[in-house]
């Protein structure tokens, strides 16, 4: 951490970071607060094409009092911002670059020669092939066990497997479906658990918008007859068998929405899954106007790091027509998709997804998401889930933004029933022979931390 | 001789044209490359801002016709998502692909010309009926099978090759027989069928009866006269091999151009898909061009019915 320590004053307004003193970039250069409100502002300027963008936006200013003290300064509370800048919480933190660095070379110059601060530096990147990078002795943090580190691109997951197997390469990324064959051939399995939440959205749900389609019947005007047909969704569809047979058995059925097992404020009642009871789906559709069903769209979407999307989507259709829902599949690229997305356009579509962890509270999840007042690729809207990301996200207690999760939005969600929701998928990892101990942030959704891998 | 030379060039950059124009055309109408560029969460604004980035605001035939002219002056213009120069990623990947394509080619040639020779000339024997089955087998085996097998065989098991990646001469074996068994396949065949047809010409009974010794009768009369559809053939594979590789490339982590065009085309930069699809015609109609020549100098019928 560079922050040694912060403080969150003015009820969240305003947050004061004390750098650690001598860390350096690979160039040399010691990193200084000015770095920091460099790379902050690269993250929010106009045009960034950064996840984190409009979190950076809501950015007053930015003081830097000495080399190592900087104060940021918002005009509403930003009770979260800490998650935003920490490494291992969230997908696509702000990586602080070298401010000295990115003028001198510029940013042509600054992609082919990457600096910064990490254990290991880069020493080169062979398009389409492999990046290299080399160990800092001495590092603050930790020096690596391992001399050099080279990614190879070898996009056939099969290829992955007999290079691990033959010892060309250490660690390989695999999905769910490999987890049975890594073990048949003696290798060992490292997991990543809970790293990311499989859930169906059920689009349209968005009364206020322009392509709210009143015919959907989950988004129907009438609440009650909605609920039942998303009750009825969920109870149609045999989770844990999804989760055993298309996942590789790796991953946790959980009802709790878009939080994980181990969260906090994930208690045992919400981590209930909602049962496999398709008598009951079909009486509760029956009840809500559709003895004989109705006809939906499935999109079947890989999104990237997730390529099991439309194999959970397959199961779930299927789940779907046993209970005599007419499900339309649609094999849809990613790029097209995310024009609908944008636009609301998916009214009365569904789709298997999983969402990264962009923000380790769910709540800042559904700011983005569920947020009537600002979400930008919302897929649900209701006043009573505005109501709590108001209260939330002004609230800069920890401890009280718990217990508003977990004892009053946690139990509204599980009752009102967003989409489907199937569970948190485990990532794995197949790791060969020479490779030791590799301690792990839970929660964390890629590999990290091999400056801690040790050698057997 | 020059006038079907000219018109052969004209038919030619014609076809690069109409090349250009439908790799244009169709990859805009695969999808936007902004909505992959940024975030589901990035504003209008940063949507607009990209696109006048990127120049995707002006009408399409203003953008077509920029891009024409750019590459008339040598511009293929810049990647959308590294934003380095499209020729620098073309450059980088062309040896690899370039290189695989060689010594695949070579595989080919080396047990597909003297099998298909021998073939024929012992038509009927088990060592015919041996060549048939490596045909055979070759022409229907796929490659992404075949490739995954032998790295299983020698990478895994007998640890003789390297699994995949590129590196030194060991790296290339394994894709290469892979690229280069259908092809060796098929100029077996192709070679069988020629000899056959050679060896029952008069002009070989002829030399037969004069006495020359077979070995001369078979390699300087009747090979180099069965040899003709073969280079042909071989030629054009081997254009085909540049840009048709994607599937060995991918098996066994090569990174030629092949991967390259498959993965631009996934995340919709257009640049790098067109300029990568343009080089494979070149070289493809440039192949054509040359066989055509090389057809028209051996016989002179094709000149005078061009000319």
């Amino acid at each position: 951490m560079f922050a040694e320590k912060w403080q969150v004053l003015d009820g969240g307004k305003t947050w004061r970071f004390h750098l650690r003193k001598g860390v350096k970039f690979h160039n040399g250069t010691e990193l200084t607060a000015e770095d920091v409100r460099y790379t902050f502002a690269l993250v929010a300027k106009e045009g960034s094409a950064s996840s984190l963008a409009p979190e950076f936006r809501a950015i007053e200013s930015i003081e830097v009092e000495n080399p190592h003290t900087l104060t940021v300064r918002f005009d509403k509370p930003a009770v979260a911002f800490g998650n935003k800048v920490t490494e291992g919480l969230v997908a696509s933190v702000a990586f602080i670059h070298s401010k000295k660095h990115l003028e001198s070379a510029g940013e042509q110059g600054a992609e082919r020669n990457p600096v910064a601060t990490g254990p290991y530096k880069f020493v080169e990147h062979v398009r389409g092939d492999r990046i290299v990078y080399e160990a800092v002795d001495n590092h603050w943090r930790a020096t690596p066990h391992w001399k050099r580190l080279v990614f190879l691109k070898v996009p056939e997951p099969a290829t992955r497997l007999a290079m691990l197997r033959a010892g060309s390469v250490d660690v390989i990324e695999v999905s769910g479906e490999y987890a049975d064959e890594l073990k048949k051939v003696g290798m060992r399995m490292l997991l990543m658990p809970n790293v990311s939440w499989v859930y169906i959205i059920l689009g349209g749900q968005w009364p206020s918008k322009p392509t709210y389609d009143p015919k959907v019947p989950w988004a129907q005007p009438d609440a009650e007859k909605a609920r039942k047909v998303r009750l009825a969704l969920n109870l149609a569809v045999d989770k844990q068998a999804i989760m055993q047979r298309v996942l590789g058995g790796l991953g946790t059925v959980v009802g709790s929405w878009l939080s994980y097992p181990t969260d906090p404020w994930a208690s045992d009642a919400l981590k209930k899954p909602y049962p496999y009871d398709p008598a009951q789906a079909k009486k509760l559709l029956a009840e809500a106007g559709y003895p004989n069903g109705f006809e939906l769209t499935m999109n079947l979407t890989a999104w990237p790091g997730r390529g099991y999307l439309p194999d959970v989507g397959e199961a779930v259709a299927t789940y779907w027509e046993k209970v005599g829902i007419k499900v339309k599949r649609r094999p849809l690229d990613r790029a097209v998709f995310s024009a609908d997305f944008r636009a609301r356009a998916y009214s009365g579509v569904t789709l298997a997804y999983a969402a990264p962890l962009v923000g380790p509270e769910p709540w800042e999840i559904m700011i983005r998401g569920g947020y009537t007042k600002a979400a930008l690729n919302l897929f649900m809207e209701h006043p009573k889930l505005d109501e709590f990301i108001d209260r939330l996200a002004t609230q800069p207690n920890y401890q009280e933004r718990v217990r508003i999760m977990r004892d009053e939005m946690g139990p509204w969600l599980h009752e009102y029933i967003p989409g489907v929701a199937i569970g948190a998928a485990h990532a794995i990892a197949g790791v060969g022979p020479k490779v030791g101990d590799w301690p792990l942030i839970p929660g964390h959704m890629g590999f990290h931390n091999w400056e801690h891998v040790t050698r057997k | 001789m020059a006038r079907y030379l000219a018109g052969r060039l004209a038919q030619t950059l014609l076809s690069m044209l109409v090349v250009i124009s439908i790799v244009f055309f169709l990859t805009r109408l695969s999808g936007n490359p902004i909505h992959l560029l940024l975030d589901v969460n990035a504003s209008e604004r940063d949507q607009e801002i990209l696109t006048r980035h990127l120049g995707l605001d002006r009408p399409l035939p203003v953008q077509y016709l920029i891009y024409v002219r750019n590459i008339c002056l040598g511009d293929f213009g810049t990647s959308i998502l590294t934003r380095r120069p499209v020729t620098e990623h073309i450059w980088e990947r062309l040896p690899a692909t370039a290189e695989l394509g060689f010594v695949a080619m070579a595989l080919s040639v080396l047990i597909g010309v003297p099998f298909g020779m021998y073939s024929a000339v012992r038509r009927g024997t088990a060592f015919d009926s041996g060549a048939r089955i490596f045909a055979v087998l070759g022409q229907s085996m796929p490659a992404f099978w075949l490739g995954l097998m032998l790295i299983l065989l020698f990478g895994v098991i007998l640890g003789i090759f390297p699994a995949g990646g590129r590196g030194g001469i060991e790296h290339i074996i394994l894709p290469a027989f892979t690229l280069g068994y259908f092809t060796s396949a098929a100029i077996l065949r192709l070679t069988r069928s020629a000899m056959l047809e050679v060896l029952g010409s008069d002009y070989i009974k002829f030399a037969r009866l004069k006495g020359l010794h077979e070995q001369v009768v078979l390699w300087k009369h009747g090979l180099k006269n069965a040899l003709l559809p073969v280079v042909t053939f071989a030629v054009m594979l081997f254009v085909q091999f540049l840009g048709g590789a994607v599937v060995t490339e991918t098996v066994f982590a090569w990174p030629g151009l092949g991967r390259l065009i498959l993965e631009s085309i996934t995340t919709r930069d257009y640049p790098i898909v067109q300029a990568g699809v343009l080089v494979l015609s070149a070289l493809y109609l440039t192949g054509n061009l040359c066989v055509d020549l090389l057809y028209s100098y051996l016989n002179p019928r094709i000149r005078r019915a061009g000319a």
